[in-house]
């Protein structure tokens, strides 16, 4: 390791010293020419260096450089020579063992390389690129559903899951639609609909109840022929009420309901018997009793009822129970009703105390018992013709779902399936009531089908030219809702789109966007898949090893690392607090398993579940890299894995991945006997003698070592078994550090490569596409304009949307 | 038929250790060739392919002996009630899953080329490409005869994060079947949906009028998307096509059921989410796998026990390491032996699904003389990630096209794909090119 470094290092070092003495002949050369062309002076610096391994048919690492003769050939494989330049940069190759160029040498090749790309890249016009139409996800689906039709359940939860495609689930090329999947949309589509409108109203609900089982309950409630008795007062709540009951309604009270209750009075007073009928439900629901209102009413379970709504006050007129009377009063949506109450109302002063007796009290509704989505998709102006309702709903719901405005063609088309569907209906003697309905409900399912609703459809007039032209402003507001929502627009990107104001608007959009709570499928969907936790929901850490391991566990992990970035995200933060927040959050699970149970600062919890806030200055946690979810999916069963951590680090946080191992990695031997013994740093680091592994490990390995302070867990350790942790680590360029805080300054001093790799991730993740060569410009200005604005997560997001690649788009004509 | 057919209750009862229960057999015959030997009415051959990750450990997989004496070392150990029903092919090679200038991504490429032997293109996303795999030959040749062609199933989700093998996407590592080269087909991993999707749940006349309805939704969707040719680039119109191609599909499979006969619904009682046990979810599939060729749903299904590279711990037979990190073994002797035992309780699952279908009497012998089950992994040993001398077995009797109970060994880098050209032959589906396949396979009859 070390030898190698210096033999590595030393030329440039001295290079640098003495640039008097640098200039070398193959320098030279490309000074003295106008242009320093990569057929002369590159192709001779292959020869000189490269070509003995990397030609021909064996070549090694199965590269090879012998077949770019020219800059068009370079031009072509981009990609490749983007690794020859990393490799040459990084002083990897040649390797060790191998003639070395000298600094000038290399410097000289990697500009010739460079000046081709760059060359290209000036001259080359500006190109947006083209995302290919994107099915809905699942995620997508579930969410467009709810948006759309307004319920909230996951019919997607059967769909076959979606395929991924550089890092994200959202890659339009990726997603495909099999037969299967489109049958199962056929059938979600149905469901959907089944559920969302009721062409025949189901019959009211009633909620009856006997007084007889009615609360408060006990031994000695009073009683007379199962009537429930009730008298006066405030001491005993069995017999002085008010009595009450549980009720389970649809919609959180929303529509008209009935309430019943059978009573009669005994009272030896002159003045009407008075009872109140009480609807208990939300504190900001209208009507709510006041405290004044409250005083009128007798027993000692007032109190503990409210908050609740005096629906009526009734006389009781009957004195016997063959005078019993059923008293029935009609009220208004009760946003949280779940229980209702009969009270006595407290009698006049000087007048006797009555005794009410109850038969039953009975709650009944929604009277019109069509759910709330039925009503608001079929809104319409009933005093119109049929065929005009038909036209106003549907233009409606094919408009949202479409996420554009619907043609007049489409709405014809829309209108005649419908319209058969009546007559249908009529051939059949169905009903006259919610034919029409069933007719509305039948061209909805149709419109769930049509892929201009499970694709992401952006249609364009100009689809084969390759002038990058605008998207129109709809076109935006979705790629907008799904960047952020992962779900359709809202009304106001509508409207804002209507009017084309949407481009105009987009900072003020986005910050409005990412405060709403929609706002979380970007931590749910984005930020689960670039730090690649969904492995962790089936993640198996070994039982014998890790007996604290359970779901309780599992689940506090990646509500942790999903909180953090829900604050960064809400609070706009800046983004390197993904590498060292100060703050995180904890459940009691995850404190205990983190040790912060202790101490005067320990967070105290309400219950098990209640996540809390905590500083976590002064500790040896904070950032992702410290979070139980990260350590955990880059760890192995049993044990931590160096090499997974550091590879993580590379690829998810820098951007800067290893290349994959070579095919066929030989055993680890050392003297012709496998290394089976030593600690896991003692065997990794003869894996690192082999030339072959040395160069990636160098760098996976070092940054790997710096978190083995935590297990595989991401439980804090010193020790690993009998052997001391030994957490520092040394990367190329003689860059020390020892144990996470120190890591993490490394990392911090190289932000501008972390903010870049977010930048590109997160634009992957917006665009549904995978970054290409000509994206570079966008992400360069993306990322400049992230440092500028100080980091903070919305100048991301705003930078990304208002970039060329988000808002334009290019034909494709293959 | 006249035997009582046995109560929901009966069937839970069987589920568990003791899967290889009768009760398929109880529910009586349900095809034309059910009833009994019948030569009008032949039963027809199945194809069933079975794929296992992360290869094997070879010197417990090939036996010593060929022919018919082969002996059976401890990873077919398992297979011994039904040895005299399966071939052991040894020497069969997956070429195409060798990196050829595409550097790492063995696991991969392993399951990319199994069944289709085309190199699966390196990518992360853009442009996926590998070859039409044979069992979605036979599904659209037979595509006719049954009610669904074919049938995807997985034991395992497709992976769900970033590229799965060095610079492949997940596709690849948790693909099959390939019903064209650029179209993936994902598997179904829920037992519910599976029985959903393979038996009617609903009575005669309401799945008839929901069919109609669905008819006439596609009628109107493939109209509706006449116009949106002209304002599409390339890569959507790609997406639309697939899309049309999904609504012919279905509306073929409408049509079918109106001209089948009908398919009686077993008595079989699904859970409602997917088992949380490995050993009881895969009982299940392959229970259904079963289920689907009796009733003649289907006559081609193929079956991804796990991912490749799957990284799925085996608690039940003591493995609580991953199996992907388990399989680069270093030729340590603990390690292999874990090896072995995953290998072994596939072995084993896979041996009650042999006596299963060996247990369902059909016309003139048993539903297992009716079909031609495949069984292997596209990688030889997980540590060397070797794609020749592949562990792979070929059981069931063909349709008396087969000659089961012997180790075959063949030539070394003889493709794999002769194997698969040979046993289209055996289903009358005479094609002669797939992949790198270059003829067929001798030695099987």
């Amino acid at each position: 390791m070390r030898l190698r470094r210096v033999f590595i290092f030393a030329p440039l070092a001295i290079a640098g010293l003495v640039p008097l003495v640098r200039p070398s002949v193959p320098e030279l050369t490309a000074a003295q020419k106008a242009e320093p062309a990569f057929k002369t002076d590159g192709v001779a610096f292959l020869k000189k260096h490269c070509l003995s391994c990397h030609s021909g048919a064996k070549a090694k690492a199965d590269l090879a450089l012998d077949k770019y003769a020219d800059e068009a050939a370079l031009l072509k494989d981009r990609k490749v020579w983007q690794r020859v330049i990393d490799t040459i940069k990084g002083g990897e190759m040649p390797p060790q063992g191998r003639p070395q160029p000298t600094a000038g040498e290399s410097d000289a090749f990697l500009k010739v390389v460079g000046d081709v790309f760059e060359k290209h890249d000036r001259n080359a016009k500006p190109d947006p690129g083209r995302v290919t139409m994107r099915r809905l996800n699942r995620n997508e689906y579930n969410n467009t559903v709810r948006d759309l039709v307004g319920v909230d359940f996951n019919p997607a939860e059967d769909f076959p899951s979606d395929d991924v495609g550089h890092g994200f689930d959202n890659i339009g090329d990726v997603l495909t639609l099999p037969p299967v999947l489109l049958e199962r949309y056929l059938a979600a589509a149905e469901t959907i609909m089944n559920r969302a409108v009721t062409p025949t109203p189901p019959p009211v609900t009633a909620r009856w109840q006997g007084a007889w089982f009615t609360e408060p309950a006990g031994p000695k409630v009073p009683t007379r022929n199962n009537w429930r008795i009730v008298s006066v007062g405030k001491d005993d709540p069995t017999s002085t009420g008010p009595v009450h009951t549980p009720v389970k309604v649809p919609d959180n009270g929303n529509g008209d309901f009935v309430l019943r209750a059978r009573v009669y009075a005994e009272t030896n007073g002159k003045k009407p018997v008075k009872i109140a009928l009480l609807a208990c439900c939300d504190k900001n629901a209208p009507g709510v009793a006041s405290d004044e209102d409250v005083k009128q009413l007798s027993g000692a379970a007032v109190a503990a009822l409210r908050p609740f709504k005096i629906v009526s006050i009734e006389e009781v007129t009957g004195r016997t129970e063959k005078d019993a009377k059923e008293i029935r009063t009609k009220f208004g949506p009760t946003p949280g009703l779940h229980r209702t109450a009969v009270a006595l109302v407290k009698p006049a002063d000087g007048e006797p105390e009555p005794k009410l007796y109850v038969q039953f009290m009975s709650l009944d509704g929604p009277l019109d018992s069509r759910p709330n989505t039925h009503k608001q998709l079929l809104k319409c102006d009933e005093s119109k013709p049929v065929a005009e309702r038909s036209r106003e709903v549907l233009e409606r719901f094919a408009s949202r779902a479409y996420r554009r405005p619907v043609t007049k063609a489409e709405l014809d088309r829309l209108l005649k399936l419908a319209d058969a569907q009546l007559k249908a209906g009529d051939k059949a003697g169905a009903a006259a009531t919610g034919k029409w309905e069933a007719a509305m409900q039948f061209a909805m399912t149709a419109v769930l089908v049509s892929p201009k609703f499970l694709f992401r459809v952006e249609l364009d007039d100009r689809p084969d030219s390759a002038e990058s032209h605008p998207i129109d402003e709809y076109q935006l507001a979705s790629r907008l809702s799904y960047f952020l929502w992962a779900s359709m627009p809202d009304q106001e990107l509508f409207d804002l789109a209507a009017k084309k104001q949407l481009t105009a608007n987009l900072d003020a959009q986005v910050k409005r966007m990412l405060r709403d709570p929609r706002a979380n499928a970007l931590v749910d969907n984005f930020v689960m898949q670039w730090l690649q936790l969904q492995p962790l929901k089936n993640a198996q850490p070994d039982p014998k090893k890790f007996p604290q391991f359970n779901e309780q566990l599992r689940a506090a992990m990646i509500t942790e690392t999903k909180l953090l970035f829900g604050e960064i995200v809400r609070e706009d933060r800046k983004v390197l607090d993904v590498l060292n927040a100060d703050f995180t959050y904890v459940n009691a699970t995850l404190a205990r398993h983190y040790g912060l149970m202790s101490g005067p600062n320990a967070p105290r919890f309400k219950n098990n579940e209640e996540f809390v806030r905590v500083d976590l200055k002064g500790t040896n946690r904070g950032g992702v890299l410290t979070q139980a979810s990260v350590l955990t999916v880059t760890s192995n069963p049993g044990r931590t894995s160096p090499v997974k951590r550091g590879r993580y680090v590379l690829e998810q946080l820098l951007g800067t991945p290893p290349p994959p191992p070579p095919p066929n990695v030989p055993e680890l031997e050392k003297d012709g006997k496998p290394v089976n013994a030593g600690t896991l740093r003692q065997q990794m680091e003869a894996h690192r003698a082999n030339p072959a592994c040395a160069n990636c490990h160098a760098k996976m390995d070092g940054l790997g070592f710096g978190l083995e302070n935590f297990d595989a867990l991401g439980g804090f350790r010193t020790q690993d078994g009998n052997a001391p942790i030994d957490s520092s680590g040394e990367l190329p360029g003689n860059i020390k550090f020892s144990g996470a805080t120190e890591l993490k300054g490394v990392l911090l001093g190289k932000k501008e490569l972390f903010a870049r790799c977010l930048t590109e991730k997160l634009m992957t993740y917006a665009l549904g596409r995978g970054l290409e060569f000509y994206d570079r410009r966008a992400v360069d200005a993306v990322t400049a304009g992230l440092a500028k604005s100080d980091y903070k997560f919305s100048a991301l997001v705003t930078e990304i949307v208002k970039s060329d690649p988000f808002r334009m788009r290019r034909g494709k004509s293959q | 038929m006249s035997r009582t057919p046995i109560s929901r209750r009966t069937a839970l009862k069987g589920l568990g250790v003791s899967l290889a229960l009768p009760w398929l057999e109880a529910m009586g015959p349900s095809t034309a060739w059910g009833a009994g030997a019948d030569t009008k009415n032949p039963a027809p051959n199945r194809v069933c392919f079975l794929y296992v990750p992360n290869g094997k450990n070879m010197a417990d997989w090939t036996p010593k002996a060929e022919g018919k004496g082969f002996d059976l070392p401890a990873i077919l150990e398992p297979l011994k009630p039904v040895r005299e029903n399966v071939l052991v092919l040894t020497g069969l090679t997956a070429d195409k899953a060798r990196a050829h200038g595409d550097g790492g991504g063995d696991h991969a490429r392993a399951l990319g080329a199994f069944l289709t032997g085309s190199q699966p293109k390196k990518t992360d996303g853009t442009d996926i490409r590998a070859g039409i795999s044979v069992d979605q030959v036979a599904a659209a040749r037979l595509a006719d005869k049954t009610r669904l062609p074919s049938l995807e199933l997985g034991g395992e989700q497709g992976a769900m994060a970033g590229n799965c093998d060095s610079g492949y996407s997940c596709v690849y590592s948790s693909t099959m079947s390939w019903r064209s080269a650029t179209q993936p087909l994902p598997k179904e991993v829920s037992p519910k949906v599976v029985f959903e999707r393979l038996f009617a749940t609903k009575p005669p006349a309401e799945r008839a009028a929901q069919d109609a309805k669905r008819k006439s939704v596609l009628d109107f969707v493939r109209e509706d998307s006449k116009e949106l040719g002209a304002k599409l680039g390339a890569g959507d119109k790609r997406k639309l096509d697939e899309y049309l191609s999904a609504v012919r599909d279905i509306e073929l499979r409408i049509a079918r059921a109106e001209t089948l006969p009908p398919v009686k619904t077993p008595d079989y009682a699904v859970p409602a989410t997917v088992p949380a046990k490995y050993d009881e979810h895969v009982g299940m599939m392959y229970d259904l796998i079963a289920l689907a060729f009796q009733t003649d749903v289907t006559r081609v299904v193929t079956f991804v026990l796990a991912n490749e590279g799957s990284n799925k711990t085996y608690p039940m037979v003591g493995v609580t390491e991953a199996h992907h990190e388990l399989s680069h073994h270093d030729n340590k002797p603990e390690k292999k032996a874990k090896i072995r035992d995953i290998n072994k309780f596939h072995t084993t699952q896979l041996a009650r699904f042999l006596q299963k279908l060996a247990g369902i009497k059909e016309g003139d012998g048993t539903l297992l003389d009716h079909a031609m089950v495949a069984y292997g992994s596209g990688n030889s040993d997980g540590n060397a990630h070797n794609h020749d001398d592949l562990p792979i077995l070929l059981a069931g009797g063909g349709c008396g096209t087969l000659k089961p109970g012997r180790h075959v060994r063949y030539p070394k880098e003889t493709p794999l794909n002769n194997l698969w050209l040979s046993m289209l032959d055996r289903m009358d589906l005479r094609v002669t090119a797939l992949g790198d396949g270059t003829g067929k396979l001798s030695g099987l009859s």
